[in-house]
């Protein structure tokens, strides 16, 4: 019995030392439990996602932009609700887009499916659902990047010469015949040059588009090495992570500077940007909010246990 | 493909639609690629050797000429070039748009040469049943079913007629084939996988994150303060704290402000992590920079030529 006892692990070894299995387990249930519950949790946007509304918001009704989608289903927890955003922004605004990627090949059938998913949810909005080849135009995948990037830059017209785009209700057409493209003579034409990232394609873009204004799209771990290139101006907004898509959930249901229930900020001082509220904004954004509330709780209540275990066992040995 | 299409301005890469200049340049393009190829089997090792570096060294020439020769300040579709300098700056303009398709080209051979590495690599394992063999087969039966449906289905959207399997009801077995191996099995297995680093991420979080000096409990108060300011909840009870025990002198009142997490995680990155992140991106940039001219001018030996 003593024997026993004096084998025993310390509360301090227990608290250093518990089973994988246990912590999996824990995390499991607390990310997937608050997944069943959609709750508007309070939110103070930050500047960067507030310049990213912003600026769209400025862009011209009826405009035209790039979108650069390079995500797959792989991050879809935080690039599906960017993409999700950035495509009801742009609906309601009327703008027109061009549809491509650069990172990986599944990357545009992944954007084409989103794209009928919030045309389905506009369309039950009473918004105006976009027509592939009319209202945007899809030039897919292209394998180098790099070249590509810079030939868009360079001469935009030359990589969408050749490719066949799917308009609704008849077969496939050249490209550059869709309303997209009428009037385009190069990049300078478009609004803005949106790119929705969960790799490296960020810095792809970013050392070669200089003729087009930029905001990026990317998941949470890339918000650092991307808040440089917004800090310094290079970018226009930033939009990061689930934080980043909640912040714009926000914004677009409260605005800028628009009264008691929006967003103030001294970014936009003196202007006022609306939003729509009560439109179907809540998207992803809310979906997983909560989820990462209790994901981050349980991380930092994991290192205080290990951090209280370690001190217990120092303390100990004393 | 759309180097020497008709595109406009008319260059030295491109021709018009039908006219014998264009199939002159077709053909003395498909001459040229048979004569590199054939030269190349039969080439010595050691001349190969040469030969590849000369390529080498020329793509890589022509990206560092697009970025450092001097560019004409807004050219128009019309202009036309005043002297040797503008002549040749205009046509490294104008080839930066071919260059970039044969890339594009060159990375659709690479993905035929990686199949048919895998199937040589795997085939083998079958035919010879070495251990593991039943993962190979189902590699090998995985592509073969995805590249027949994801063909089949293609190769349906093309025809004008098909204009109908915009509306699922109108699906065929192969429309709905690819539709269970693409958005069914591929990009759900692609989310689950991804998924998994949570859990290696908070396993790890919890058995190595801990305040053993006093760099790491910096880092940690640090990430602390980080994460918390991620917190919708929190930032806001916080706040409100700050808020109510904010002293209305003026000083004060603004000292205490910038307790907030906001505050203090939009100070740490403004002020710590963007200025390490750009001394970080600025050493990668110089050894990006000398790997680059190492790779150029053929002298990487490593991984290359044995």
């Amino acid at each position: 019995m003593a024997m026993n006892e004096s084998q025993a692990p310390s509360l301090a070894e227990k608290l250093q030392s518990l089973p994988k299995q246990v912590i999996y387990g824990i995390l499991l249930v607390t990310c997937t439990v608050p997944l069943f519950f959609s709750v508007k949790l309070p939110n103070k946007p930050i500047d960067a996602s507030i310049d990213f509304y912003g600026q769209t918001m400025k862009l011209p009704d009826n405009g035209r932009v790039i979108i650069c989608s390079d995500w797959t289903n792989s991050t879809r927890g935080e690039s599906k609700g960017e993409m999700e955003v950035l495509l009801k922004l742009l609906m309601r605004k009327h703008i027109k887009f061009v549809l491509m990627s650069i990172g990986d090949v599944q990357a545009p059938q992944v954007a084409k499916d989103t794209i009928r998913e919030v045309n389905a949810l506009e369309k039950l909005t009473g918004g105006t659902p976009y027509k592939e080849f009319e209202d945007y135009v899809n030039l897919g995948y292209f394998a180098a990047g790099e070249g590509t990037i810079l030939a868009v830059n360079n001469k935009i017209l030359s990589i969408a010469q050749g490719k066949k785009d799917f308009p609704e209700g008849a077969g496939p057409k050249d490209a550059l015949q869709s309303p997209v493209f009428q009037g385009v003579k190069s990049v300078e034409d478009f609004n803005m040059f949106y790119l929705v990232t969960a790799s490296s394609t960020n810095r792809t873009v970013l050392e070669r588009i200089t003729k087009c204004p930029l905001m990026f799209m990317v998941s949470g771990v890339m918000v650092p090495e991307n808040n440089s290139y917004y800090a310094a101006k290079q970018l226009k907004g930033l939009c990061g992570g689930v934080k980043g898509v909640y912040d714009l959930e926000t914004l677009m249901e409260n605005g800028i500077n628009n009264g008691s229930d929006s967003v103030e900020s001294d970014l936009y001082r003196g202007e006022k940007i609306p939003g729509w509220p009560g439109k179907g904004n809540t998207g992803k954004g809310t979906a997983y909010y909560l989820a990462l509330h209790f994901a981050l709780a349980l991380l930092i209540i994991a290192v205080i246990v290990g951090n209280v275990g370690m001190l217990l066992s120092k303390k100990g040995s004393k | 493909m759309n180097f020497l299409l008709d595109i406009d301005p008319k260059t030295f890469w491109n021709a018009p639609n039908g006219s014998f200049e264009l199939y002159a340049k077709i053909f003395i393009a498909l001459i040229l690629a048979v004569a590199a190829t054939v030269g190349m089997l039969y080439a010595p090792p050691q001349l190969r050797k040469w030969i590849i570096r000369l390529v080498t060294f020329g793509s890589g020439l022509f990206y560092v000429m697009f970025w450092l020769f001097p560019a004409p300040i807004d050219r128009q579709p019309t202009s036309a070039p005043r002297n040797a300098v503008e002549t040749f700056s205009f046509w490294v303009s104008d080839s930066q748009l071919v260059v970039a398709s044969l890339t594009n080209v060159i990375s659709g051979f690479l993905i035929g040469l990686g199949i048919y590495s895998l199937l040589r690599v795997h085939l083998g394992r079958i035919a010879k049943q070495q251990r593991d063999w039943a993962f190979s087969a189902v590699l090998v039966g995985s592509m073969v079913v995805m590249v027949f449906f994801g063909f089949g289905d293609w190769i349906q959207h093309q025809d004008p007629k098909n204009f109908i399997l915009a509306d699922q009801k109108n699906w065929g077995l192969i429309n709905y084939g690819r539709d269970l191996l693409f958005d069914g099995l591929l990009q759900n297995m692609d989310a689950g996988m991804f998924s998994i680093v949570a859990f290696y991420i908070l396993s790890a979080a919890y058995r190595a994150f801990r305040a053993r000096s006093v760099e790491a409990t910096i880092l940690l108060l640090t990430a602390l303060l980080v994460i918390l300011s991620l917190m919708g909840v929190v930032e806001f009870l916080w706040s409100g704290f700050i808020d109510k025990i904010s002293p209305t002198n003026f000083g004060m009142h603004a000292f205490v402000q910038s307790f907030k997490l906001s505050a203090m995680s939009g100070w740490l990155r403004s002020n710590v992590q963007t200025p390490a992140i750009r001394g970080i991106d600025f050493g990668v940039g110089i050894g990006l920079l000398a790997m680059g001219l190492r790779l150029w001018l053929s002298l990487e030996k490593t991984g290359g030529e044995g």
